[in-house]
Parts: C-alpha cells; sequence; structure tokens
C-alpha cells in the first residue's frame, strides 16, 4: 500500500476511535427522518403521497454543509498542527502531497460511507421489505452521484480551511460558514435577480453548491456541474497542499 | 561514502526579523553520539527540523547520510529516526497500531514488522503496554514510543529532541540507559539542556546559543575552555574562645589573596560564612586559604577546589542569552567576565 493510502486508512478509522463518527451518522440519520417523514419541514412523505425521495435527498445538501463535513474535516490538518503530530507524520518518508491526499481520501471515505448508506431508504422503501410503489431509480443515482460530488468539493474546502488556521474549533466555523454560504448564495438568485441584477443572480447561480445540485437531485446529470465540483475540489487541494507546504518558509 | 553522517555549512534560518539560525557550521561521523546544547530558543530544534526536512533553512545547506535536505527529502527522511519534541502521538491509536502505522508508511513489510517490533518493545521497555491507548500512557512511555517509532525502521542515524525533558528522575535515567544502548552502533544527535546526561551518554558536545555555535568538541575539549577554576570556602562565624570573622572582613581577605579572581558570598548557614571563589586555571589557591585562616586565627569549615563543570562552561558561554533576556542588553562574554572581575 502507499504511504497516501497507509495515511488515508489511519484518518479513516480514526473516525471511528471516537464518539465523533457515531454521533455524526446517528444525527444525520435521525434529522433526516425527522425532517422527511414528519410535518416538520414542509408536507412528509406520507402526505406528499408520491413514489419519489427527491425532497429526501433535498435536505442532504445543506445537513452536509452545516454539519457533517465541518466536523469531519475540522481537525484533519489544524488539530495535529496544534498538538504537534504534524511534525511526525511529516518527518515520516512520506511527500507533503501524499499527506493532503491521503487526509483528504480519509475524511471523504467517512462522508461517502454515509452518503452510501442512504440507499438503506430507497431499498428499504421500495424493493425489499416493503414496496411502496414504484420507485424511478434515475433520479436516486443522479442525486447519489450529484451528492458524491458535491461531498468531494465540500470536504477539499474543509480540509482547505484546516490546512490554514491553528485550531479545529475556527476550523469548524470557518467551513460551516463558507459551505453554508455556497449554499445559500443559490437560494437568494431568485431575489437577487428580480431587485438587483441579473448578471449578479447568474454569478450567484454559478457559483452555487444549491444550483449545481439541484439538477442531479432532479436526475439530470450535467457535465458542467460535474466538472466544475471536480475543478473545486482540485482547486482546494492544490492551495491545501501550499498551505501545508508554507511551514517550511514561514 | 565518507563516514560524516551529518554536515551543514552556513546553515541559516529567520523567522520574520528573527535569526533563529546563524551561520551555524558542524559535522556529526559515523557512530558518534553527540551532545546538541543550548539554553531554550538557543535553536537547537531548528536544526533539527531543518535536518529532518520538516522546515526549509532560509540559507545554507545540510546534508544527511550524503543526501541534500533541499533535494532529496525522502532520502533523508527514509535514514533518520526523528524523536520531536514532547514526543507527539496520536491519542486515540494504541501503541501497536501506532507503531504499526509509522513502518507501514515507512514501507515495512509485516514479517520485518514482527521481527523489529520484538527487538523494539525489548530496547524500549513496551511490553506492558502493547495494547494500551497512547493518550492513557504516562509521559515516559509515550516517550518510549516516540523512541521506539524512530527505531522500526533500524535507521542508521537519530535525531532525538530534547528526549528527557518533562521526565521523572527515574524515566530520564532509563531514557538515557536506552540511548547509551541503542548508541552503540548508530549515530545519535541528542539536544537537551540537561548536561549530566550528555556527560553520561555523550562524547561530543555542540554548543549553541543565539542561533550560533559556541562550542564544538568533546568534552573534555569544552571543560577545559573555561578559563577559571571555584573554591568554595566556609568560615565558622560563632564566635566559642576563637576569632571570629565579620562577613565583611573574611571577604576583604579572600579578595586579597593573589590570584583570586572574583569572590561571591554563598547563602548562610548557621555560623557559617561561605563564599564562592573564582580563580585562575593555573595554580592551586587552597595553600594560600588555609595560611591565611591560620594567620587570622579563623575557623576554616571548608574548602573545596572544583574544576570546571560542564554546567558552569555551558553557562558562560551562553551568558549572553540570559543577560538579554534580564533586559541588561547584549555584553561579550569576555566584557562581561572583565566587569565581574572587577
Amino acid at each position: 500500500m502507499s504511504p497516501m493510502m497507509i495515511i488515508a486508512k489511519r484518518e479513516f478509522r480514526s473516525y471511528f476511535d471516537s464518539p465523533l463518527a457515531y454521533v455524526v451518522i446517528c444525527l444525520s440519520y435521525f434529522g433526516l427522518g425527522l425532517m422527511f417523514f414528519t410535518d416538520t419541514v414542509g408536507a412528509s412523505f406520507w402526505k406528499v403521497d408520491k413514489a419519489s425521495l427527491t425532497d429526501l435527498f433535498v435536505y442532504v445538501g445543506p445537513g452536509l454543509s452545516a454539519l457533517v463535513v465541518p466536523v469531519v474535516t475540522m481537525a484533519l490538518v489544524a488539530e495535529e498542527r496544534r498538538s504537534g503530530t504534524l511534525e511526525m507524520l511529516i518527518t515520516l518518508p512520506v511527500k507533503d502531497s501524499d499527506v493532503i491526499i491521503g487526509k483528504y481520501l480519509g475524511a471523504l471515505g467517512l462522508v461517502l460511507t454515509l452518503l452510501l448508506a442512504l440507499l438503506v431508504y430507497p431499498i428499504a422503501m421500495f424493493s425489499w421489505p416493503w414496496h411502496l410503489g414504484n420507485l424511478d431509480w434515475g433520479p436516486v443515482l443522479g442525486a447519489i452521484l450529484g451528492l458524491v460530488l458535491f461531498s468531494a468539493a465540500s470536504v477539499a474546502i474543509g480540509l482547505l480551511v484546516s490546512s490554514l488556521v491553528r485550531s479545529q474549533a475556527v476550523a469548524f466555523f470557518v467551513t460551516f460558514f463558507v459551505l453554508v454560504f455556497l449554499w445559500i448564495l443559490g437560494a437568494l438568485t431568485d431575489y437577487v435577480g428580480q431587485d438587483v441584477s441579473q448578471g449578479l443572480a447568474n454569478l450567484m447561480g454559478y457559483v452555487s453548491f444549491n444550483s449545481r445540485l439541484q439538477g442531479f437531485i432532479r436526475g439530470l446529470v450535467d457535465t458542467r456541474d460535474i466538472v466544475y465540483f471536480i475543478s473545486v475540489t482540485l482547486l482546494a487541494l492544490v492551495f491545501a497542499f501550499r498551505a501545508l507546504e508554507r511551514r517550511k518558509w514561514a | 561514502m565518507s563516514d560524516v553522517m551529518i554536515r551543514t555549512s552556513g546553515l541559516s534560518k529567520h523567522f520574520g526579523s528573527v535569526k533563529a539560525l546563524d551561520q551555524v557550521d558542524f559535522e556529526v561521523k559515523k557512530g558518534e553520539v553527540v551532545g546538541f546544547l543550548g539554553p531554550n530558543g538557543a535553536g537547537k530544534s531548528t536544526t533539527m527540523r531543518i535536518l529532518t526536512c520538516f522546515i526549509s533553512p532560509t540559507s545554507g545547506s545540510a546534508l544527511v547520510h550524503g543526501f541534500d535536505v533541499f533535494d532529496d527529502p525522502l532520502e533523508v527522511r527514509k535514514k533518520i529516526g526523528y524523536l520531536p519534541q514532547r514526543a507527539p502521538l496520536y491519542p486515540e491509536m494504541n501503541v501497536w497500531e501506532y507503531l504499526e502505522f509509522t513502518s507501514q508508511v515507512r514501507g515495512l513489510d509485516a514479517s520485518t514488522f514482527r521481527s523489529r517490533l520484538g527487538r523494539v518493545v525489548e530496547v524500549c521497555g513496551l511490553a506492558q503496554v502493547l495494547g494500551k491507548d497512547i493518550g492513557n500512557l504516562s509521559h515516559g512511555y509515550r516517550q518510549r514510543v516516540g523512541l521506539g517509532q524512530a527505531l522500526m525502521h533500524d535507521p542508521p542515524i537519530l535525531i532525538l529532541d530534547e528526549p528527557t525533558s518533562d521526565l521523572d528522575p527515574n524515566e530520564k535515567a532509563e531514557v538515557i540507559k536506552y540511548i547509551q544502548e541503542i548508541g552503540k552502533d548508530r549515530t545519535i544527535l541528542l539536544s537537551t539542556h540537561n548536561l549530566a546526561e550528555v556527560e553520561q551518554a555523550c562524547a561530543r558536545a555542540i554548543i549553541v546559543s543565539k542561533g550560533r555555535v559556541v562550542a564544538d568538541g568533546n568534552l573534555e575539549d569544552i571543560r577545559s575552555r573555561a578559563g577559571s577554576v571555584r573554591y568554595f570556602v566556609g568560615f565558622s562565624s560563632a564566635s566559642n574562645g576563637t576569632a571570629a570573622p565579620t562577613k565583611q572582613a573574611a571577604r576583604d581577605a579572600l579578595a586579597a589573596l593573589a590570584g583570586a579572581k572574583r569572590v561571591t558570598e554563598s547563602p548562610t548557614e548557621e555560623g557559617l560564612h561561605r563564599f564562592e571563589i573564582a580563580g585562575a586555571k593555573e595554580g592551586d589557591l587552597r595553600p594560600e586559604i588555609f595560611k591565611l585562616a591560620v594567620a587570622k586565627g579563623w575557623v576554616l569549615l571548608e574548602l573545596r577546589r572544583d574544576a570546571q563543570s560542564l554546567d558552569s562552561v555551558f553557562r558562560d558561554l551562553t551568558r549572553a542569552d540570559e543577560r538579554l533576556d534580564r533586559g541588561s542588553g547584549w555584553r561579550d562574554t569576555s566584557e562581561a567576565a572583565a566587569s565581574d572581575a572587577q
């Protein structure tokens, strides 16, 4: 196994050595179930009375942005830098890029585990053991693909923030605000388009994670959205790598 | 390849306007155990971080096992076992997992790992804690795990940054014992500010102060660099029938002796005036002090001559640091010594 994958494995496993991973997974499922199956936010699945999980996936994006990704990424580099273990890690014979990508894959692995676990809903509700109707699988798979790309970009941003700051609390809040901001931009486009300027609204829709994800959730896989998420991911990773390298010259 | 394992030339490192290292040159040869000494903030850790390619020098270069730290960081790190200050380890992993992790990153296969683990556990005394979480270990054990991690790949060079700080005296003694043990067939650069440890474990020392090397040589040479010898004298101050000096009288009499450079009062005990005298390296003041006591009729309770210890050499050589910290401005050590003698 390459050093990169060993670091990724250690990172992934370390989530399960602390209660954090379990708490985040349980909270996410609890919150998601609450919103989807009861009337807390909008009409519940039972009232809507359609064989569709679109509403479920609509809630996943904000949940990941506001809670899961900031929590999962906050400690990645910031905590290691604070406690000094970063020095131990980097002075092993590994490249800086191995450290960054290894940590990235470890964190992304946890988020992807969470996303794949979401497949329990369509399977349990529409194939086995229950059969609540004929589910159109296109939008479900589209949404999962979209959320995977969305998570890839969000985790990369979280990693970048964590490698820029010294404390994981600061990393949490900065990541939280950046991701929530990127999400809310999409919701604001309509108002901005009517009251301010259409150009600005277009720009906001262009960068918003929310707008980019809508197509996937409806089952529309647009290459432009795929390229957008992948570009953001790569850009954030490159900057995170630079941030880690910066220690040499500081 | 030559037997020079570590060579730095003109190594400098600036943090903003602070010069952490200023033209540091030294060499460490194969099989040497070298003590890297200096007050806190003198540049010990900075040097070690450069040697392990964690940070880059502002100017100058360093070769480790023939590889340049700037051009071949991975090769350098493969040859090094490094224990950073305070042994930072992942608290949530247990000892076995941690050693396995570092070994895997270093590319050891499973069978090599197992055979090395046996030896490392033996040398570092880790058998009792292999299954324990690192977060629950005492500092001494954590230090041992850090040392174990540095030894797993059997590196020719070990760089240990203050391996004994924060340990209790028993743990210190043990870590030093391990270092003596593993130092038999390796090159070790060991930083510390505990001089007794250097005297136990190292044959050679490099002393740094304010980012510069101020002494480099075997311990005997460094000791002999000191210009003076100390005498410890104590007179009885109780006046039971004999003549007893006042403190001032005794001090003046001692200062008047030929060859006494400087007399300082030591803390006085009940019934005893104590003084510390700095004398020239050549000659011996003890007969003079004895004759003085006889002539005055004073009772001499203590008289001891102390060739310069490494401890005081260290203080002499790094004195400027301390003066600067106390706000009295930087003075050259020779200047300081001259004014002290007045």
